[in-house]
């Protein structure tokens, strides 16, 4: 099913400050959007603003024509998923439990469990290839097996949307290829959306259909990644001169920074 | 798919039967409470006795008039005890947050001991007192910690500065009564359920009968609260309105039960996760804590009334147990990183 998300004069903030301002933004439909920035640029401020976690100061958030804000929550949350950034797990629960704990959108006061719901958690278990670790403890879990449980209970909630707050921030490199890879495959074969906030730069321009670069709580600029991404936005949105080259394996751009040492490389870089 | 259905299904029973078991034992001890004493009273003769299943006046006076009330209580305040515990140890997703350490006892320790030493205020005055105080400590909490939500962790802190503070009023107040007074307020102040009205011991039964299910629909949400207040309301739960709820039906029960037996301390902290290690932790496990909640009180004022020498109150004794039990898991928990 398709959905439209989109962002409308959007201005959001705590207390008495505004993180993202002014800001107009389309989530493309059944594509993977990754959104990259500086430390405080709004970026985790945007994708809550989206998940309708923040009431915007001004502006709206509209999904499918209808204001989110104006909409129940518990409907919003059969379309759109969030994973946020350090979501809680209560001590001593099983990995089957949290999982089932995604399907509440779908449940009521009075149809409290289903077989749907069995089906729902099974195959969010299975695609996240955590069916095994089902009985077992969350503590007990390594930190790229407790990610997957946390993506499986997003995928039991079963929406369209799903958008994740750095999921890979605690991962090792190998843990982030193989989440990334996941929600690629959930995107390829479901044709879910998916929203991902990332810090890795490389990563972002692999697995982005749409990159949104943000600095200062706007848009610096978005699009595919290869139009998009060169030095001059690299340098603009982070501040840090480097050179953009092709990445040997997918041919997206590859960020590589300058630094103020090991100079001898730049020699290289500008002979080649 | 079907392993999926078979944990769940395991999880169910493992919960049901712990819950049935527990159930069990709470009305062994009930019922035993009410056999010993001075004069011993045979088990088929208490519960013939207690239910109006026969009429002996002999027997109908011991049990119905001298024994019963005591007995209710503590099966009762255990009760509430257990669930309130549970409630905020749950919402605040901290083992140490019960509202006995949080600041709702002392809250109603304090006005209750006001009333006792500046009023000179009868039973049914007291335990009206402690309710108030329950309450008005509850929304001063809520009040300084709220900020754009409540985070658990401001909660307790703040739950704690203002319980240390409340706690330091009593000194003085104690200190500066009379004797009959002080030593008046002293025993309020160790909590026991041999000091329960009659009128406080209905309201807090039917606060239970009200509030036990209002917490058992609660559940729902508050299983999803637990994940953190994004994930549960990317969940499309209620947050605010919900926590509110939850607050709330524990801190009423906590209320009505200082109200009947004064600050029986510890129990709402160690009720909770000896049911939850019981039933498992994803079992719920609301009626199990109070449960065992009930089991405590009640085994407490067995061994307060007929083991010791000489009797004494309660709390006196879930003191002795609950001790230890908090110094162990702020040992444990430190350990663990997570901080209390």
């Amino acid at each position: 099913m398709t959905h439209d998300l989109r962002a409308k004069n959007l201005t959001l903030g705590y207390s008495d400050v505004d993180i993202v301002r002014d800001l107009d933004v389309v989530i493309p439909d059944g594509r993977i959007t990754v959104i990259v920035g500086a430390n405080a640029c709004g970026k985790s401020t945007l994708l809550r603003g989206l998940a309708r976690l923040l009431r915007p100061r001004s502006g709206q958030v509209i999904l499918d024509g209808t204001s989110v804000h104006d909409l129940k929550s518990v409907e919003v949350a059969k379309v759109l998923g969030l994973l946020p950034q350090s979501p809680v797990a209560p001590d001593g629960i099983t990995v089957g439990d949290l999982v089932g704990r995604g399907r509440y959108p779908h449940q009521g006061w009075f149809r409290q469990w289903s077989s749907e719901d069995d089906r729902a958690v099974a195959a969010a278990l299975e695609a996240t290839g955590t069916a095994d670790l089902a009985d077992r403890n969350i503590a007990e879990l390594s930190g790229g097996q407790r990610q997957r449980v946390w993506v499986a209970m997003a995928l039991a909630q079963d929406t369209d949307l799903l958008l994740l707050d750095e999921p890979t921030t605690f991962l090792d490199i190998n843990h982030q290829v193989e989440l990334l890879d996941l929600l690629t495959d959930l995107n390829r074969e479901s044709g879910k959306t998916i929203v991902i906030v990332l810090h890795d730069l490389n990563l972002a321009c692999r697995y982005a259909d749409h990159i949104i670069a943000m600095k200062q709580g706007a848009i610096l600029a978005e699009g595919p990644p290869i139009d998009v991404i060169d030095s001059a936005v690299v340098t603009e949105v982070f501040g840090l001169a480097c050179e953009v080259v092709p990445d040997p394996v997918s041919g997206t751009p590859m960020i590589v920074p300058r630094g103020r040492h090991h100079a001898a490389r730049e020699t290289v870089s500008a002979a080649s | 798919m079907t392993a999926v259905v078979a944990g769940r299904r395991t999880r169910r029973r493992r919960a049901g039967t712990v819950t049935v078991a527990l159930a069990v034992v709470a009305f062994a001890l009930f019922v035993l409470t009410m056999m010993v004493g001075s004069f011993y009273v045979s088990a088929w003769d208490v519960i013939t006795s207690a239910f109006h299943l026969r009429d002996e006046p002999s027997v109908d006076f011991i049990v119905r008039d001298l024994r019963l009330p005591t007995a209710t209580a503590a099966l009762a305040v255990g009760f509430a005890l257990g669930v309130s515990g549970m409630l905020f140890q749950k919402l605040l997703g901290n083992p140490l947050a019960s509202p006995d350490f949080v600041g709702i006892s002392s809250g109603a320790s304090l006005f209750a001991v006001s009333s006792i030493i500046l009023l000179g205020a009868g039973s049914a005055m007291v335990s009206a007192s402690a309710l108030a105080g329950a309450l008005v400590s509850a929304v001063l909490i809520y009040l300084l910690a709220w900020r754009d939500g409540i985070s658990g962790y401001r909660f307790i802190l703040i739950g704690i500065g203002l319980s240390e503070f409340m706690l330091s009023i009593i000194g003085y107040l104690v200190a500066h009564a009379e004797l009959y007074e002080a030593r008046q307020a002293m025993t309020w102040l160790v909590g026991t359920v041999g000091q329960a009205g009659s009128t406080e011991l209905r309201t807090l039964l039917v606060a239970l009968v009200v509030l036990v299910p209002v917490a058992l629909l609660l559940q729902r949400p508050l299983r999803v609260l637990e994940l953190g207040d994004d994930t549960a309301n990317a969940l499309g739960a209620r947050v605010e309105l919900s926590r509110l709820a939850l607050i709330a039906v524990s801190i009423v029960l906590i209320g009505f039960a200082t109200a009947v037996a004064g600050p029986v301390m510890f129990v709402a902290l160690i009720a909770g996760p000896i049911a939850q290690r019981m039933v498992g932790h994803s079992g719920g496990g609301i009626i199990a804590a109070g449960l065992v909640g009930s089991i405590i009180v009640l085994g407490a004022d067995l061994v307060a009334q007929h083991v010791v020498p000489v009797a004494l109150p309660t709390g006196v004794i879930t003191g002795i147990i609950g001790a230890p039990y908090l110094i162990w898991l702020l040992a444990t928990v430190n350990r663990e990183g997570r901080g209390g």
